[in-house]
């Protein structure tokens, strides 16, 4: 019989009392999907690694706090690797809005879809994001994982705010239709 | 009542605001019930957005610079009350004090009454009896001198190559610290990749011993550097340093 895993909230209480087992069986679950999140966005090996160990590092010194109105501890804790990705690639002092063309090659993978599908979960969410027009799949991708506020978007991709903004709610509400369909 | 941030929250889900926006919403969904829970849901899509990208694995490094980062969080029990060393308080067989004795003359540390106060420390006692015990099964060493602010300080990192003992630094002499400055120990890979080993507060003692929960083989280099904090990539001066000779052959 499988040894049962525990819960990732049981994790976080755990963590919150300074197991150290804990927080490996975290990082075990998780670490591979933060570092491939954060990789995406900074496109550097070792950047990638730094951002996620100071994201387990805040989670296990943050567990204490942790609320479960701030998402899932999964959810929580990509969060945590997105907004330092994110926060290092603003931080760079050539960042600036690219070029489309450039901006646009550097978020996408052609062979993304292909690894994702190997996974049921993965395939849903990438099926979900493949199903947006065009314009609102690129709004998404370049907003959260090219670090592109709404207005440099709007700069960027030469349309109003306005309609980045729509974009964003129109993309964002057929996801999660979408998602809420194969629950 | 603050003005809704309906129209924003589409990207402060994205993390696609400024700071300042960002701060704006933020600050409004702390009193309003219903932006929050529309919040909630944004956040739930766009944590599935990771799953769309392309897996990859971290180097098998990073796990133990994780756990070594957090070991050093957890807080140590206090030490015994410092006493006067004697044979009766602590009893240590001729060997086990033929050793200490030695490994202090080995150390170069401080004098004998710096020797004392440090046995009379549980924890400190412990790590030279490891000290002793990597001696006899051929634990290797490297010191550190100390540069600039550290000169006449210095740190010895032991690699017990026992079973069960964990490498340590046995620091001596450490200056005070300037706040907020996080002392690090660093081992540095080949190709210049700087591993954190711990991070520690000095503790005011004349010797003081840091656990590394990191496999030394594998590196050529260790550091010590003043950082702005315990995590992080290296950006602080190097105030000590010693090469990792590879073992003899």
């Amino acid at each position: 019989m499988p040894e049962q895993q525990p819960p990732d909230d049981a994790l976080l209480a755990s963590l919150a009392a300074r197991d150290l087992g804990a927080l490996a069986t975290l990082y075990d679950r998780y670490g591979r999907l933060a570092y491939s999140l954060a990789y995406r966005i900074l496109g550097e090996g070792e950047a990638a690694e730094d951002v996620v160990q100071d994201a387990f590092l805040s989670a296990w010194r943050g567990a204490g706090s942790y609320r479960r109105d701030r998402g899932n501890p999964r959810a929580w804790l990509l969060s945590i690797v997105h907004h330092r990705a994110v926060d290092i690639l603003r931080r760079k002092t050539t960042f600036r809005p690219a070029p489309l063309e450039m901006a646009e090659s550097q978020p996408s993978d052609d062979d993304t879809a292909l690894a994702a599908e190997k996974n049921v979960e993965h395939r849903t969410v990438r099926e979900a994001l493949e199903a947006l027009p065009q314009a609102q799949r690129r709004t998404i991708e370049l907003a959260y994982f090219g670090g592109y506020t709404h207005v440099e978007l709007s700069e960027l991709m030469g349309v109003p705010l306005g309609t980045v903004k729509g974009r964003m709610r129109i993309g964002l509400q057929k996801m999660r239709r979408a998602l809420e369909r194969t629950r | 009542m603050n003005e809704h941030v309906l129209d924003d929250l589409e990207a402060y889900a994205l993390g696609a605001l400024d700071r300042a926006d960002a701060e704006r919403v933020a600050q409004h969904l702390g009193g309003c019930e219903s932006c929050r829970t529309e919040a909630a849901s944004l956040a739930e899509v766009v944590g599935t957005l990771p799953e769309t990208v392309t897996p990859r694995d971290p180097r098998p490094v990073l796990r133990d610079r994780i756990l070594a980062a957090a070991r050093t969080d957890i807080p140590r029990p206090a030490p015994a009350p410092m006493r006067r060393w004697s044979l009766g308080s602590v009893r240590l067989s001729r060997v086990a004090f033929a050793g200490l004795f030695a490994s202090v003359i080995v150390l170069g540390a401080a004098d004998i009454d710096a020797y004392q106060r440090t046995t009379a420390i549980t924890a400190q006692r412990d790590q030279l009896y490891a000290l002793i015990e990597s001696l006899r099964q051929g634990g290797r060493e490297w010191y550190m001198a100390g540069k600039g602010g550290f000169a006449g300080a210095g740190g010895t990192l032991y690699d017990p190559r026992a079973d069960g003992k964990q490498p340590f630094v046995l620091f001596h002499d450490l200056p005070p610290i300037p706040a907020g400055k996080v002392p690090t120990i660093w081992l540095v890979s080949p190709d210049s990749t700087w591993a954190r080993a711990a991070t520690f507060r000095p503790n005011g003692q004349d010797i003081q011993a840091v656990p590394i929960n990191m496999e030394v083989a594998g590196f050529d280099r260790c550091a010590v550097t003043l950082e702005d904090s315990p995590w992080g990539p290296r950006y602080g001066a190097v105030v000590m340093e010693s090469r990792i000779a590879p073992p003899a052959p």
